[in-house]
């Protein structure tokens, strides 16, 4: 009866009673809901997880994911333009396929309140909230993975240090330690020169600082669970240095169990951009972000309800795909499995 | 008894905890960049901030700062917040209760709807409504709180007007932390029920897909068939004898949760217009009241980091494995 | 056995939840008051909260004067023609040369706190609001306002005599100043900082308490000095920054009274049947417009410079598209301003001679600053955080762009954005106010926004955003400050309004509709002004409360 409950993180079917009690409060979240699917890797056992073909699910969610690169990309690069997104058109304002003031002409999905076209504004917004999704994502698996694995494969006091700041990192909500990252960052940055960091930047700190406790849990636990296996004991008693035995033994099998969760990890990213965005700590104007987006809109939701309606489309389409694939990705990798 | 031992080590680590944590929130204001005062308090007279100096222990040694900090907070000082001179406690106490009630309705709404949904899905698994309820489950965990809180305002408040977009009534709570507060039940409800839906969506679909997995796991286990041939009801069983196992696993996520919630209340308060915590940290932010905004993050993270505590504690009493596994060592 | 525990442990923990809910939802039955005094209990929506209500260091806006006309009197009031009219004072009498002003007071009238509104408590306001020696709570900006005051003596218990450096015909409107300058009672304006929060007037309505970002209430004071007012019994003031929100919560009954100043909600006011929506008529309307701040510090930036200056400020005047502008933000439903004031305000002039859009003249201009200024010309645009703001600036910035200008964008919340205009952190600065006298009280310069900035003189007036320094507009403000008639001061302000439009050193925008939505069920009564002094108006967004009632 005691296997009934699935086991939370891979080391723990022989794992002492304390890590287990110690799990809660071990993890923190930022507050959007994909970040529980998170949890829900870790916690569910999901046994219909299948090495089958790719569903259909899989495969528009792939799509949508390669659709809405190839968008950003077009977008930045201008190589295709769906015109200026920061072009104002008097007759166009505030309107679209669904506002009060009647549809807009020429515009498919019509203008934002000052005029400016949807579709130039999303594609380009695909690329900042991809941008900054991405790159935060980056600092946190960067930076968050190598603690994790120093953390996990020397022990002792290192891990009892790296654990404890993880776990003062995870004592303070997702949001309101990036709010409160942000704005500090900026209350420096403003302070420090004209030179000052741009808003993309902060943001790609601060959700990825976020990111690292995280990331280092999960990292710590996988590197910890490899650092007990035969043959990096082996390794280790002929004298290899730590420095080789981590990047040859250690990350080569850390890595998949944290790739596996990247592609959740970045629609984590996407919505907290959204979050801060809202929060009126977003991208600067005039850049559009799909976050940006909807909070300058925010305030004509009743009247012209396309703006954020399509914003968010794009944001739950995104999120949703990534989810999917990153279930898809997990049951490839097994990660599970391979650790245990 | 070895129970009080492991919860004394627990208690022990939670101090620790706390302390880095408080010297976390005393950092965020030393270490802004050149003097603090001349950010925090711009317009304020050179007595002001002389004052200001002199409340913060600028000059004096770092650790005797943080002491004073410390000092400070023991006895409920979280500073003043500059723009009008109220001490941030008193603000603590008429926005903290909102979101904690708040909190509690989305939490209670998730379980009363996520129990029996998840369980059915469990129970006819592979069946068309197990289909139905996951996928629902599934694209409920792809929306932002933020765009459920929008969508529902659209259509619930603005197209179909049966509840308000905005607006706040004290409750049960409010009295308690602030006593010149008195209740408006209905009013409250009236006010409350969208944003609580809002937060509770996002969760039902995390519990229910939770639960559903596990019962799944448990329902394929030796002691239900048992219980079948014994000739139990199906009902019985599923309450009796599935759920109990799964209770821990929720119970271990509901705590987990609840950083999720405070990080989604924060969105749909100030969304919904409800003066919450949420609402004051981001007024905090722009007005770059840091000292105010210092004294919320600390009483966030101690919230926090008490409930998970009290999670663990449970969880400590409620695990038989863990018990076992205490008197095996 | 363990089984049996954990369940029972959950039980309690879930039942105790519940048993929290339940048991005190129960106790605490409906607490309305069971009788409403007749004149109701009127919630009004405001577009944002103030923190600080020591009136003589607060920077007020419309929504902070809003809650301060409730609590507080001003000594004048304007009437529907334009005049300061004694109100709280019985008597406001300059003598002959208008450099000593005689204030008399009304018998029997008392603060909330119950002590008397006499000369004394006039004085201690007033030595605050000018910044005497040793004055308690003295302001940094209404002192500047106030700098021709010379002292303020007790002449009677119910006579103050001011006397003034130069003569200000106009000082009767200066008691007023667009309903900032309440009378606190001593008791508050001695608190320290508690006098920000601890509000004691002699107002038609008492503090009855302040919760920051849900409401501030305030009741019915019932010896008020205005016989049979207020109407209402309480006044609920709630902070709702969303426009949107705020409109609906006026549609979804939860608000009975709004105030707002987009367009976007003027027109979906107006398009909701059940509700009313009475806009300030033209007159004495707020104007909206950019600053272009000329320096920071000693240095000069691009708008100030000695050589292409005045260029770079007649570019971004003649690049801007308003009409453009106004259609996208405002529908087309605000009207374009032209000038400092307002119609009624004297002065006034249709086109004071701001140049006209013309993007071809604009690039020229841009390509002969970028020859004077090192092939650059950018421009940074500061903004409050606020979507509406915001957007205004993104609208700027493209037209800037059409012409070759290079802008960036930066937001800051209301408080810093000002200190970056200061600091000349800036470039532009877009903001609104509420000047432009009265028709016979007429300065311009109520707020010093326009007196000059000169630092090396010791006038270095910090709201003067612009960081300008002209002689020329300076001597007709001091002018106009000493003339008699209306008919001189209209003279005068008229030559000032063109002097000003010659610098650039503001861009008008436009008049904002202000606009009150009401429940059908509540009156907006403006009553008649005491001793005969007229109707009241209307003005700046602001509405008097003493004759709101709710059906």
């Amino acid at each position: 009866m005691d296997d009934l409950r699935p086991d939370a993180i891979p080391e723990s079917s022989g794992s002492t009673s304390q890590q287990i009690v110690g799990e809660s409060i071990e993890r923190g979240f930022l507050g959007s809901s994909s970040e529980i699917a998170l949890a829900a890797v870790e916690t569910g056992p999901e046994g219909e997880a299948s090495r089958k073909k790719l569903s259909i699910g899989a495969w528009l969610a792939i799509g949508w994911m390669g659709f809405i690169i190839l968008i950003a990309v077009l977008a930045k690069t201008g190589i295709f333009t769906w015109g200026d997104p920061n072009e104002s058109f008097v007759s166009c304002a505030r309107r679209g396929p669904f506002s009060q003031e009647g549809t807009a002409a020429n515009f498919i999905l019509g203008c934002d309140s000052n005029g400016r076209d949807m579709l130039a504004r999303l594609a380009l917004g695909t690329w900042t909230s991809l941008y900054v999704a991405v790159g935060a994502i980056l600092v946190g698996f960067s930076i968050g993975g190598l603690l994790g694995i120093i953390s996990g494969y020397f022990g002792g006091k290192t891990d009892t240090f790296l654990t404890g700041l993880f776990n003062i990192l995870l004592s303070v909500p997702g949001v309101v330690l990036a709010l409160a990252l942000v704005a500090f960052l900026q209350g420096s940055a403003e302070t420090a020169s004209k030179s000052s960091i741009s808003p993309e930047v902060i943001l790609i700190i601060a959700i990825g600082i976020v990111g690292i406790p995280l990331v280092g849990r999960i990292a710590r636990a996988s590197a910890l669970s490899w650092t007990q296996r035969e043959f990096v004991l082996a390794a280790r008693s002929q004298g290899a240095k730590h420095r080789r035995v981590i990047i040859k033994e250690i990350l080569p099998n850390v890595l998949p169990a944290i790739l596996s969760i990247s592609l959740l990890g970045i629609a984590i990213a996407i919505v907290a951009e959204g979050t801060l965005a809202i929060l009126g700590v977003g991208v600067r104007p005039p850049t559009p972000s799909w976050g940006n987006i909807i909070a300058a809109d925010r305030g004509n939701l009743f009247t012209s309800p396309h703006i954020v309606f399509e914003a968010s489309l794009m944001i739950f389409l995104t999120v949703l795909s990534l989810n999917m694939l990153g279930d898809v990705v997990r049951a490839r990798f097994d990660v599970r499995e391979g650790l245990l | 008894m070895e129970l009080t031992k492991l919860i004394a080590r627990r208690a022990v680590q939670l101090v620790i905890v706390l302390l880095f944590v408080s010297f976390f929130t005393f950092l965020l204001v030393r270490l802004l960049p050149g003097d603090p005062t001349d950010i925090i308090i711009p317009f304020g007279t050179e007595a002001k901030k002389a004052q200001l100096r002199s409340d913060l222990g600028l000059g004096q040694p770092l650790y005797r700062q943080y002491i004073d900090y410390l000092g400070n907070i023991l006895q409920g000082n979280l500073g003043r917040q500059y723009s009008s001179g109220r001490p941030v406690s008193e603000l603590v106490a008429q926005s903290l209760p909102v979101s904690i009630q708040l909190m509690i309705y989305a939490q209670l709404i998730a379980l009363l709807f996520a129990l029996p949904l998840g369980i059915w899905a469990a129970y006819r698994v592979g069946s068309r409504s197990d289909a139905a309820i996951n996928t629902t489950g599934f694209a409920l965990l792809a929306l932002p709180n933020f765009v459920v809180a929008l969508v529902l305002s659209y259509f619930i408040g603005a197209r179909w007007k049966w509840l308000p977009t905005g607006g706040y009534a004290p409750g049960w709570l409010d009295p308690i932390f602030d006593g010149t507060r008195s209740t408006d039940i209905g009013g409250h409800f009236n006010y409350m029920l969208l944003p609580a839906i809002t937060l509770a969506l996002g969760q039902i679909a995390i519990y229910m897909r939770l639960l559903r997995s596990d019962m799944i796991a448990t329902l394929k286990e030796n002691f239900i068939s048992m219980a079948r041939a014994k000739g139990i009801s199906n009902l019985r069983i599923l309450w009796r004898h599935a759920l109990r196992p799964s209770s821990l696993t929720l119970l271990t996520v509901v705590g987990l949760n609840v950083g999720a919630l405070i990080g989604g209340a924060i969105v749909v308060e100030v969304i919904f217009g409800i003066p919450g915590m949420g609402q004051k940290i981001t007024l905090a932010i722009f007005s770059r009241e840091y000292i105010e905004l210092q004294g919320y993050v600390l009483v966030v993270a101690v919230l926090f980091i008490l409930v998970n505590f009290f999670v663990d504690f449970l969880y400590t009493i409620l695990d038989p494995r863990i018990r076992r596994g205490r008197s095996a060592t | 056995m363990s089984r049996v525990n954990r369940i029972a442990a959950i039980a309690v923990v879930v039942g105790a939840m519940a048993l929290t809910t339940t048991g005190i939802s129960s106790a605490s039955a409906p607490s309305r008051a069971p009788q409403q005094a007749k004149g109701g209990e009127i919630t009004f929506g405001l577009e944002a909260e103030s923190t600080n209500y020591c009136l003589t260091t607060a920077q007020l806006a419309v929504s902070g004067i809003q809650v301060v006309k409730a609590v507080y009197d001003t000594l004048t009031v304007p009437n529907s023609k334009g005049e300061a009219v004694p109100y709280l004072a019985k008597s406001v009498e300059p003598n002959a040369d208008f450099t000593v002003w005689t204030i008399g007071l009304r018998e029997g009238v008392v603060f909330h706190d119950g002590t008397p509104v006499d000369a004394a408590a006039i004085k201690a306001n007033l030595d605050s609001y000018y910044g005497a020696p040793d004055a308690p709570n003295v302001g940094a900006l209404i002192p500047r306002v106030l700098g021709f005051v010379q002292s303020v003596v007790v002449t009677d218990p119910l006579t103050v005599t001011v006397t003034l450096k130069t003569p200000v015909s106009t000082f009767a409107a200066y008691l007023y100043l667009t309903g900032r300058m309440g009378i606190m009672a001593p008791a508050q304006l001695n608190s320290g900082d508690a006098c920000k929060t601890n509000l004691i007037g002699s107002g038609p309505f008492k503090l009855s308490s302040i919760r920051q970002g849900e409401a501030t209430v305030v009741t019915a004071n019932p010896s008020y000095w205005q016989k049979g007012y207020p109407k209402a019994a309480q006044i609920t003031f709630i902070p709702v920054t969303d426009g949107a929100a705020r409109t609906n919560q006026l549609q979804g009954g939860q608000l009975d009274l709004m105030h707002t100043s987009s367009a976007t909600q003027i027109a979906a006011l107006k398009n909701i049947g059940s509700v009313n929506a009475l806009t300030q008529k033209p007159g004495y309307r707020e104007i909206a417009y950019s600053v272009l701040v000329q320096s920071k510090g000693t240095t000069e930036k691009v708008f100030g410079l000695e050589t292409v200056g005045a260029d770079a400020r007649k570019a971004y005047n003649t690049a801007l598209d308003r009409k453009k502008i106004n259609q996208i933000q405002n529908q087309g439903t605000f009207t374009l301003a032209n000038g400092l004031m307002d119609t009624k305000a004297p002065g006034y002039l249709k086109n004071a001679g701001y140049p006209k859009y013309n993007p071809k003249k604009a690039k020229a201009l841009v390509a002969k600053v970028k020859a004077g200024n090192g092939g650059a010309f950018d421009v940074v645009l500061g903004t409050t955080t606020d979507a509406e703001s915001s957007k205004l600036a993104q609208l700027v910035q493209e037209q800037l762009g059409k012409v070759g200008i290079t802008a960036t964008i930066a937001l800051f919340d209301q408080a810093t954005l000002i200190n970056k205009a200061i600091s000349g952190d800036i470039d532009v600065l877009f903001w609104r106010n509420l000047h432009g006298g009265f028709s016979n009280s007429s300065d311009p310069d109520n707020y010093p926004w326009w007196s000059n900035y000169n630092p090396e003189s010791g006038a270095e007036n910090l709201i003067n955003f612009a960081h300008f320094n002209d002689p020329a507009t300076q001597a007709l403000l001091d002018k106009g400050r000493t003339e008699t008639t209306p008919a001189q001061a209209k003279t005068t302000y008229t030559a000032y309004n063109k002097a000003f439009a010659k610098g650039n050193f503001i861009t008008p925008m436009w008049y904002v509709n202000w606009t009150i939505g009401s429940q059908k069920s509540v009156k907006v009564a403006l009553p008649a002004l005491p001793d005969g002094a007229g109707k009241p108006l209307f003005v700046y967004g602001v509405l008097p409360v003493i004759g709101l009632s709710k059906k």
